[in-house]
């Protein structure tokens, strides 16, 4: 499903971001990238959305080199992923159900199509009751949780998370986690950037490590939270 | 997909862009109606100066001298001749009226005129020149038609003074269509200025837009129509104070002005044609300045 082919990102003056990055993602594989700050996780994701371009190598996503895609391609290529990040990026004065239905009036989908489509997905976040309220009345799980439902809504098949529980205390990183986990057990590819060490134990998923920007390790869920524990 | 779902979206999201940031807005309608109400005004002027050239133009008469030896049958022979040639408006005028005349004309010295044992004076002809040919080119043209005609012996038809009265109106229209122009342009800089800041308001709407898959051309409808019903706003409140003004002060203008221009000069300041133009250039100001202004912003 996503491919990387010794994929360098580079600016102009400063040592890589990336270097010689070779990383394969299978279909409805849920996979974590971890590693400190500044490790390249977050370029890592956005060279997958197209937001960065990749300065050397090869990426395919759904078997097309985005490496090289054309710029008015991109946002044919967005439609099928779906992104979460760390700041939610709501907008606060539409409400709950204004800001999942975005996607899809980006989409030309009917409002009466679009309406039953955000209500079955807020009920699938459990927010179904929070339909008309404006974001800034939320909690912070529960704003998350609306970011995942806009990210969800138009079924992409894969879905990009940038430390989505960065802002969230334990409670409400687990209620976030087991969203996405529930996402990626319905068939979505699922890839979370994270550098909270408790998440890898807790959900033992496929884990991959990137320091200076570079792929240090790569293991399966069991092997990775052992490391995890030994440490 | 459907299309009307999203024309939908775009005429509600410019609605709602309007909404939010009403003062930037009202800054944009302002300025677009004051240039289209300048325009407007300019329109008015240029009318004016039409009418003025019309009233000076038709004193344009071109005299024709005739041979002295020429007799009456052949005098009224050139007359038929003049006017075919030139479809104009002949007046004969013999000699013992010239001399009448320029007996009246010297006044007190006219009286000398008496001494002279015969009169000097030939048969003229007065042509008063149809409206298409009152311009100096037309005028040199027939000018030199008539002194080709066997004859005539002079042809006089004031040459500097209508060169002087066309190039004043030449300037006067080249002038006013520079200052349009710039403040034209002026106003497509304001008006994007203005929008860039109501674009700005949005950046964040607007990334999100991007991230979803939101197409460039998407992106920009919106702000796009935001900038038409600027400009049918502005060129709707320009035609409101073209007809204010027309109904408040066009009569003043018509009395005060009437010696000069001749009547009609407080009639209607707006007309069917000059609201067509003055709805498609404020559509044109606010399209224009909305698409500069939306370009800057779709990098995400």
């Amino acid at each position: 499903m996503i491919q990387f082919f010794h994929v360098y990102k580079a600016y102009p003056g400063d040592p890589p971001v990336l270097s010689d990055i070779n990383l394969n993602v299978e279909k409805g594989e849920f996979v974590f990238l971890t590693g400190p700050s500044g490790a390249g996780k977050t370029t890592l994701l956005k060279l997958i959305f197209c937001a960065e371009k990749a300065t050397k190598g090869q990426i395919l996503v759904g078997g097309r080199n985005i490496a090289r895609i054309r710029e008015s391609a991109v946002p044919y290529l967005r439609r099928n992923i779906g992104v979460v990040f760390q700041d939610f990026k709501l907008l606060p004065h539409r409400t709950v159900e204004d800001n999942v239905s975005f996607t899809l009036d980006v989409l030309g989908v009917p409002r009466a199509e679009a309406r039953e489509k955000v209500r079955r997905m807020l009920k699938l976040v459990g927010l179904e009751h929070k339909a008309d309220s404006f974001p800034l009345r939320l909690s912070g799980g529960e704003q998350q949780r609306v970011v995942i439902a806009r990210a969800l809504v138009n079924d992409p098949t894969i879905l990009l998370a940038d430390e989505p529980t960065g802002n969230l205390d334990p409670a409400l990183t687990v209620e976030i986690m087991d969203l996405l986990t529930q996402v990626n057990v319905r068939g979505t590819t699922v890839v979370v950037a994270t550098h909270d060490a408790t998440l890898l134990s807790r959900y033992q998923k496929r884990t991959v490590r990137l320091e200076r920007g570079q792929i240090v390790s790569d293991e399966d869920g069991v092997k990775a939270a052992r490391r995890m524990a030994a440490v | 997909m459907s299309v009307l779902a999203k024309a939908t979206y775009f005429w509600r999201s410019a609605a709602v862009g309007l909404r939010h940031s009403p003062f930037v807005h009202f800054i944009a309608v302002t300025t677009i109606a004051i240039a289209l109400f300048s325009a407007g005004m300019a329109r008015g002027a240029a009318r004016m100066l039409d009418n003025l050239l019309a009233s000076l133009g038709g004193e344009v008469e071109v005299t024709v001298y005739l041979a002295p030896e020429l007799g009456e049958d052949e005098v009224h022979g050139m007359r038929s001749r003049v006017e075919e040639l030139s479809a104009g408006q002949v007046t004969v005028v013999p000699p013992d009226a010239a001399l009448t005349r320029l007996r009246t004309e010297l006044g007190d010295l006219g009286d000398a005129l008496a001494e002279l044992p015969e009169n000097p004076l030939p048969a003229t002809l007065e042509l008063r020149v149809p409206p298409e040919k009152r311009n100096p080119a037309a005028l040199q043209a027939l000018a030199k038609e008539l002194r080709a005609l066997p004859g005539v012996s002079g042809v006089d038809y004031g040459e500097a003074a209508v060169e002087r009265l066309t190039a004043i109106a030449r300037a006067l229209r080249f002038g006013s269509l520079v200052a349009f122009v710039v403040v034209l342009g002026a106003t497509v800089i304001i008006v994007a200025a203005t929008l860039q800041l109501a674009i700005y308001a949005r950046r964040g709407e607007i990334e999100i837009q991007k991230l979803v898959g939101a197409t460039d051309r998407f992106v920009k409808a919106p702000f796009l129509l935001e900038g038409l019903l600027q400009g049918l706003m502005g060129a709707g409140v320009a035609l409101l104070g073209l007809w204010a003004f027309g109904r408040l002060l066009g009569p003043t203008l018509g009395q005060l002005f009437a010696f000069l221009l001749g009547p009609g000069v407080g009639t209607a300041w707006v007309e069917p044609r000059l609201a067509l133009e003055l709805v498609g250039a404020g559509c044109g100001l606010g399209l224009g300045g909305s698409f500069v202004a939306v370009g800057r912003f779709l990098r995400v």
